[in-house]
């Protein structure tokens, strides 16, 4: 609780231009993606350890410091929520006025009593995941200015959706959205830690007070405090099968500890509900999600959205009834597996294509998991070898009820090239590369200086949605698809006129116009020069809506998806039974993302997902403690190095043709990542006969699960 | 950071006068991984900064008689490349790659290893196996110190005020000594140990002769586990179950903390592991 902010010392202090605080704030004090909970700069309560409660604008950097600590601010001790079930108590402390339940979701299907009846065999476990930090290269940080003639606010920054913290900035500082430019920079990684506001706001704030040139970056060691989590999760699961290994029924519970403010964990929830029984049929159901308030940090939006904690609780599941069924993995989920037409855990019906099938034969002729027991041959006495699988599902773009599109325009230059302007932003992954290649293929040209593409900009570039949810590629690859179609229709047109030869007697090849028989009529350059000449250069427009299910599941906003990708893994561990410490040594990634289009784009997303899938199952964690950071800094958060990385990595790509795909092809960014873990922590039991039930799977967590060697 | 004065000094006396005059308000600097890392998280309250990186006293590793000489200088980059110290003193070569990066063994020193005097410091446990002493300056002149009586705890040495560490002397190995260090981490590089063991074994007529246990990380400072080695010492057969027992004693000369990378209790049991682990890699031990 905030008793009393002193900032007279520090305004004092030379070289100190700017101290703000909520007083200085002249919209709305708050920002977040689905409700606005979050102060941009707190008045009443500090929720936690890094909520900001002043911005202080200096000449330099050094003078920052004893800026910052010339500021007083009291505080009275409020009590802390820590523990998520806790919370849910009637009396815990509140974290927020309106209670600790940001969001419960409940879905029940057919009739779990029955299913339970029906089941010759229920497995019961309760599962806990950790907190994930996104961990991208670089970390948040940006400038603005604003320009007092011209009454515009220009931020340059990376984010995830620039249209959005157009509207997020715009409400806070209660400005017209148009006086607000947002210049999405090209950025060293977001994982989804980018999409919710990061510096935007407060640099939005000083530039507009100080009317000068801002800069502000984050220090890792304050990034790793202030930024979103993946959301740690309790997960309860009680599933019933047949003998044959029918699955009959799943009551599951999942507790998502979403921090101090919602951020976008309330549809993170329904995903993993959504995705919470796997890509399996489960005739009878019934699954509630909560999503709690506590004074944990902030969990939001990060690769995989909610779905990776239930995979590693599901697989979990699947293989104990593997192994206590006495089945073969791969069987039983054949049995089980989602086909067209099937409904999933939530009631909603598949209709888009599904790989599941093919990545199970895939796996099954595998050697690494065909010949499983000979690598176990290998193990010596206090290094045992194990082998695990896992598969998952996930869906593509936002969901149901949300705004979710593509937009590209296109424009003819004068020399015979184009300007494709995408919404879509570059953070890391090849975006622009990406849209190159696909500009490149639907505009019929090869040479790559001709295309050039420009991302991110809210002046200039269409609204594209935001960069996340898998989605990007395939939303702005709709948009150039049938924006270029349109300008290949209205050259064909001009060629028409200007030649004196029937459009459909027209035809492209590599920038060069030619008739039937095969004769040069004229190229893009020519041409361009000649529509100059007339002031008609061509400008294109291409719109697309992400395909979303015609059904709504009630209570669950945003369910069901539509499309869908599919991946699956194989893991080799060896761990070392007398320390605990366990090794991916192979690792195989079969990943169904429809056809692929940019091959090394599509190896990197895969490699790149088994090795954060990797920290994720083994030693990535943000511990808090009391609202206190234990891990502030990669000396002690840890993430694999490439001294622990598989010294093997296959990735096999399964594509499944989705027809609503641009060139057939889904998103992958997240589902690469999904099954890893739990694969790996399967391979653990393999190779051990021991359970991990608690991510990360720490050389102490798994030596206490051996206990002592066992005693011969 | 904290502001703070540097000075860079040509060479030992220089160093020590110095250092005598700035008295506690002073730090040597040699790699900086330890100190520039301290600094930045303002945990550095002197105010003079002594470089003595470049002091030729304090560096190279030299062969006299039957004793090596390591300038407290000598990068653990320079350890691992060293042909001397691969051939008479392997151990401090295995630890030395343990160590951080490519990038924190190039600059990391073994002084500031000693000096730092981390329990974690991965090269100060087979210095207690090798029974290293330490040559110290200072204006009063120079002694020679056991290494066991140089650590006073977490960050503390014996070290006086305008006191510096010169150079570290070892033994050469002799035929029938072998040894054998682990390092437990929460990953496979650039990472501190949660513990760590090391172990020289000299072995004739297949008996253990002598030997010489380590342990790192498992309490205020490195230390020996002499209840362990007492028992091991004449040891002719090595049963799996009697030498697991024997290593249980291990818990009786340990007391270590819980942080964030393992609880005390993990420690306490993983430590009579970590010991078996690296016996079992010198001897031939049977079910
Ligand atoms: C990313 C990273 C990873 C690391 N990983 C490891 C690891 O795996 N294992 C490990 O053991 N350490 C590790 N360290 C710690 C550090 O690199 C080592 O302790 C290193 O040996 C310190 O040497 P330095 O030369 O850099 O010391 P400095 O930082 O220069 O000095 C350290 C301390 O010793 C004092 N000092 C230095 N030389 C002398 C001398 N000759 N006489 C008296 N006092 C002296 C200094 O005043 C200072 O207080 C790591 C550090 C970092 C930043």
């Amino acid at each position: 609780m905030i008793k009393k902010i002193d900032i007279s010392k520090a305004l004092k202090l030379n070289g100190v231009v700017a101290v703000l605080t909520y007083n200085d704030i002249p919209g709305l004090n708050g920002f977040g993606i689905a409700i606005q909970d979050q102060p941009v700069l707190c008045y009443d309560k500090v929720r936690y350890i890094g909520d900001a409660v002043a911005l202080v604008a200096c000449e330099t950097k050094e003078l920052l410091d004893k800026a910052i600590d010339l500021i007083e601010v009291e505080y009275e001790p409020l009590p802390v929520v820590e523990d998520p079930l806790k919370a849910l108590e009637k009396d815990s402390p509140k974290v927020h006025e309106n209670g600790n339940i940001h969001l419960h979701t409940k879905i029940d299907k057919g009739d779990i009593e029955k299913g339970f009846k029906e089941a010759d065999l229920i497995i019961e476990n309760e599962y806990r995941t950790g907190r994930q930090e996104h961990a991208y290269l670089e970390t948040e940080s940006g400038f603005a200015f604003y320009d007092e003639d011209e009454d515009l606010l220009t931020i340059f920054c990376g984010g995830q959706y620039p249209f959005r913290d157009q509207i997020q900035i715009a409400r806070v500082l209660a400005i017209d959205p148009r006086k607000i430019r947002i210049i999405d920079e090209p950025m060293g990684g977001g994982f989804g830690g980018k999409d919710e506001i990061t510096t935007q706001i407060h640099l939005a704030l000083l530039a507009y007070h100080t009317k000068r040139l801002v800069k502000m970056e984050i220090e890792r060691d304050e990034s790793i405090v202030f930024s979103w989590k993946k959301h740690p999760m309790i997960l309860r699961y009680k599933t019933g099968v047949k003998k044959d290994g029918t699955l009959t029924s799943n009551e599951i519970y999942i507790y998502a500890d979403t921090g101090a403010y919602a951020s976008l964990g309330g549809p993170i929830v329904n995903l993993a509900v959504e995705h919470s029984c796997g890509p399996y049929r489960v005739p009878n159901t019934h699954i509630e999600g909560f999503c709690i308030y506590t004074n944990n940090g902030v969990s939001g939006a990060f690769r995989g959205f909610g779905v990776n904690q239930v995979t590693f609780a599901m697989e979990s599941q699947m293989d104990e009834i593997a192994e206590k069924l006495n089945m073969d993995p791969v069987l039983l989920r054949r049995k089980n597996i989602l086909k067209k037409g099937d409904e999933t855990g939530i009631g909603s019906k598949i209709e888009t294509s599904i790989g599941l099938k093919k990545i199970l034969d895939e796996i099954e002729k595998h050697p690494l998991y065909k010949d499983r027991e000979k690598n176990k041959i290998d193990s010596s006495e206090y290094k045992k070898y194990g082998v695990g699988i896992a598969i998952s599902y996930q869906g593509t773009g936002l969901g149901v009820g949300l705004p979710d599109y593509g937009a590209c325009w296109i424009e003819m230059r004068r020399d015979g090239g184009f300007n494709v302007y995408s919404g879509s932003v570059e953070i890391g992954q090849q975006m622009k590369t990406t849209l190159k290649l696909i500009a490149l293929e639907a505009l019929k040209i090869s040479d790559e200086d001709k295309v050039f593409i420009i991302t991110g900009d809210t002046s200039i570039t269409p609204d594209c949605g935001t960069t996340t949810a898998s989605g990007a590629t395939y939303r702005s690859r709709r948009a150039i698809e049938i924006a270029s179609k349109k300008m290949i229709d209205i050259l064909k047109k001009e060629v028409n006129e200007i030649f004196n030869i029937p459009t459909d007697e027209i035809k492209i090849e590599d920038g060069i116009f030619k008739n039937l028989n095969d004769e040069k009529i004229t190229t893009y350059e020519d041409l361009a020069e000649i529509l100059y000449d007339k002031r008609r250069l061509p400008k294109t427009e291409g719109h697309f809506n992400f395909p979303t299910s015609k059904t709504k599941i009630p209570g669950a906003f945003g369910l069901p998806h539509y499309i869908f990708s599919f991946s699956g893994a194989i893991a080799l561990v060896e761990v070392n039974i007398l320390t605990g410490k366990t090794n991916l040594i192979k690792a195989v990634n079969l990943i169904d993302g429809g056809r692929v289009i940019n091959k090394i784009g599509f190896e990197g997303q895969s490699e790149g997902g088994i090795v954060m899938g990797m920290g994720y199952a083994l030693m990535e964690d943000v511990i808090i403690k009391n609202g206190e950071f234990l891990v502030k800094n990669f000396s002690t958060y840890l993430i694999p190095t490439s001294m622990d990385s598989p010294y093997q990595i296959e990735t096999i790509p399964i594509e499944s043709f989705e027809e609503l795909g641009p060139y057939g092809s889904k998103g992958i960014g997240e589902t690469t990542m999904v099954p890893i873990a739990p694969a790996i922590t399967n391979a653990i039991f393999n190779a051990t006969g021991k359970r991990i039930k608690q991510t990360p799977a720490t050389p102490e967590r798994v030596f206490f699960a051996l206990h002592k060697l066992p005693e011969k | 950071m904290r502001e703070f004065e540097y000075y860079k000094v040509k060479n030992l006396k220089e160093a020590i006068n110095l250092s005598k005059k700035f008295g506690k308000n002073k730090r040597f600097l040699a790699g900086g991984t330890d100190l520039i890392v301290r600094l930045k998280d303002n945990l550095i309250k002197e105010e003079n900064i002594i470089d003595i990186k470049n002091i030729e006293e304090l560096k190279g590793i030299k062969e006299v008689e039957d004793e090596i000489h390591i300038g407290s200088l000598v990068t653990f980059s320079e350890i691992i490349e060293s042909d001397i110290l691969k051939k008479y003193s392997p151990l401090i070569v295995e630890a030395s790659k343990k160590v951080g990066s490519p990038q924190i063994r190039n600059k990391g020193t073994i002084g500031g290893n000693i000096c730092n005097a981390s329990p974690a410091g991965d090269s100060i446990p087979p210095l207690f196996c090798e029974d290293a002493k330490f040559f110290l300056e200072s204006t009063n002149g120079s002694r020679i110190v056991n290494i066991e009586d140089f650590f006073k705890g977490p960050g503390k040495t014996i070290l006086k005020e305008d006191e510096i560490l010169v150079k570290i002397i070892l033994k050469k190995w002799k035929e029938n000594e072998f040894g054998f260090f682990n390092k437990l981490g929460q990953r496979n590089a650039l990472t501190i140990a949660i513990a760590s063991s090391c172990i020289k074994i000299k072995k004739s007529d297949g008996k253990i002769e002598d030997i010489k246990i380590s342990l790192g990380s498992v309490s205020p400072t490195v230390i020996r586990a002499k209840k362990v080695e007492n028992i091991l010492r004449g040891l002719k057969e090595y049963k799996k179950d009697e030498i697991i027992k024997i290593c249980d004693e291990v818990k009786e000369e340990i007391d270590p903390i819980t942080d964030v990378r393992g609880s005390r209790e993990y420690r306490i049991e993983v430590s009579k592991y970590l010991v078996f682990e690296a016996l079992n890699n010198l001897l031939n031990i049977r079910g």
